[in-house]
């Protein structure tokens, strides 16, 4: 989608001076920003005349890629869990304005405030002046994250949300594995495994379910704001540190379990402290098991989306290359 | 029968010259996609030099779980053989008929070593 035809971004101009209460505004600046397969973010600069947003501007304007994955929220549901988690004293952008009109853009967008710093996972595992000082980084997410944990349901600003504890997933996951063309036997093997490992008892928070290395960004070495807020739900809130201690999410850095950037108890420790919560090893290796599970089923559905022609692209044909690799960690999670 | 340079060799030579001759003088933005390129095209070769090795094995391997007599295939009849084996054994798996089967995790990690050793052998060092 080109938001830069000028018709659109008239339109644009036109939402944004009626939103911000604004005398004028003009765009100086649109361009699609890097990542964001499913989700496409615009770097927006603005000149604002007029109103409490008055000067220039660096938002992002978050919308809809063409094929949306199946899992994922719309972005005015996106757009509430921003406003609760700001709301909250997350580390997250502030969200601006929705806008459902569908004659702006012809798609549902948001807009948000841009903050500044590094996301890539390549480049924060690898180069270490991005991060000076890890211990404080991986304490800066693990409290994050444990704030995070604190919102519980039932939550007003947040009742579109489904619930998805261990047993919903591995049936979600299963459900999936059979819209495929192939069978999967090793990934049935450690959705089995999860099944017979299952909690008994499980406790239910506002999770972010994409909670990793490459979704926050750090600036100055510090946590700036946690992005990609689109898989969140409520659920068992291990699930979240199984993802960001998946060795699939830890790019460069294989041997830092902590995203990639720490070592576990550089973690583990301040979150526990935190949250109250206790996380044992056994539940460790469980949500990797189904982080690694999880993650395989969108790379499946990302290569289907190439194979089947919806959306012809590399990227995505690779993807789908990358399932031995998860298969493979689940085999060894899981010995 | 073809002339030489062979799929293999072509395979190479091009991934060469995208890696050594173009990588370099791309723009910032093109580079991920030529590393992409390179990386579609040595998993293709490697793919391609296995030949149906891996899958025969998989197929020996998976007649032998189901005390089925051993029967060799090759191309399509083999790779449909290994789809329909797969459907059982993932129907197993999940209904809990093969929890205490001995020999099904050294199936599957060797299954998923060799898909490993042809999309990233790195993946088996770590």
């Amino acid at each position: 989608m080109d938001l830069n035809a000028t018709d659109t971004r008239v339109r644009i101009e036109a939402f944004l001076r009626a939103v911000a209460k604004a005398d004028a505004v003009r765009v100086t600046r649109l361009e699609r920003m890097s990542g964001g397969a499913v989700q496409e973010n615009w770097a927006l600069d603005a000149e604002v005349t007029g109103g409490a947003h008055t000067g220039a501007q660096q938002w992002v304007l978050r919308t809809d890629a063409k094929a949306r994955v199946e899992l994922s929220l719309r972005r005015s549901e996106e757009f509430r869990i921003l406003q609760v988690a700001h709301a909250a004293g997350l580390q997250a952008p502030r969200p601006l304005w929705l806008c459902q009109e569908p004659d702006v853009t012809g798609r549902e967008f948001f807009v948000m405030q841009r903050l500044p710093g590094t996301a890539g996972g390549h480049r924060l595992t690898r180069d270490a002046a991005l991060i000076p000082d890890r211990t404080r980084l991986a304490r800066e997410l693990a409290v994050n994250l444990a704030r995070l944990h604190a919102i519980k349901p039932p939550h007003p600003g947040l009742n579109f949300l489904k619930t998805t504890l261990a047993r919903d997933d591995i049936a979600d996951y299963r459900a999936c594995l059979d819209r495929m063309r192939e069978p999967h036997p090793a990934l049935e093997w450690g959705l089995r495994w999860c099944e017979l490992n299952a909690p008994r008892d499980e406790e239910t928070t506002f999770i972010h379910r994409d909670y990793r290395t490459g979704n926050y960004l750090v600036h100055d070495g510090w946590l700036a704001g946690v992005l990609d807020w689109e898989f969140a739900a409520f659920g068992n809130p291990l699930e979240d540190i199984g993802w960001i201690f998946a060795k699939c999410w830890r790019f460069a850095g294989k041997h830092l379990p902590a995203g990639g950037i720490a070592e576990a108890a550089d973690f583990l420790a301040p979150y526990q402290q935190e949250s109250g919560r206790t996380v044992t090893a056994k539940a460790l290796v469980y949500w990797q098991v189904m982080a690694h599970a999880r993650w395989a089923m969108i790379a499946l559905q990302q290569a289907e989306r190439h194979r089947s022609g919806v959306e012809p692209s590399l990227e995505l044909a690779l993807t789908g290359r990358i399932v031995a690799e998860l298969e493979h960690e689940i085999m060894a999670l899981t010995r | 029968m073809n002339d030489r340079p062979d799929a293999a060799e072509l395979l190479e030579i091009a991934r060469r010259t995208l890696l050594d001759q173009m990588l370099p003088r791309l723009p910032q933005d093109l580079r991920y996609s030529a590393l992409m390129i390179a990386n579609a095209m040595v998993i293709a070769a490697r793919e391609r030099a296995g030949g149906d090795a891996d899958a025969s094995a998989e197929l020996a391997r998976l007649q032998t779980f189901y005390d089925a007599p051993q029967q060799a295939l090759a191309g399509r009849a083999l790779a449909e053989a290994l789809i329909e084996y797969n459907r059982r054994l993932a129907a197993d798996i999940r209904a809990g008929r093969c929890d205490d089967r001995a020999g099904l995790r050294d199936h599957l990690e060797r299954a998923t070593a060799d898909k490993l050793r042809v999309s990233n052998p790195q993946a088996l060092k770590n």
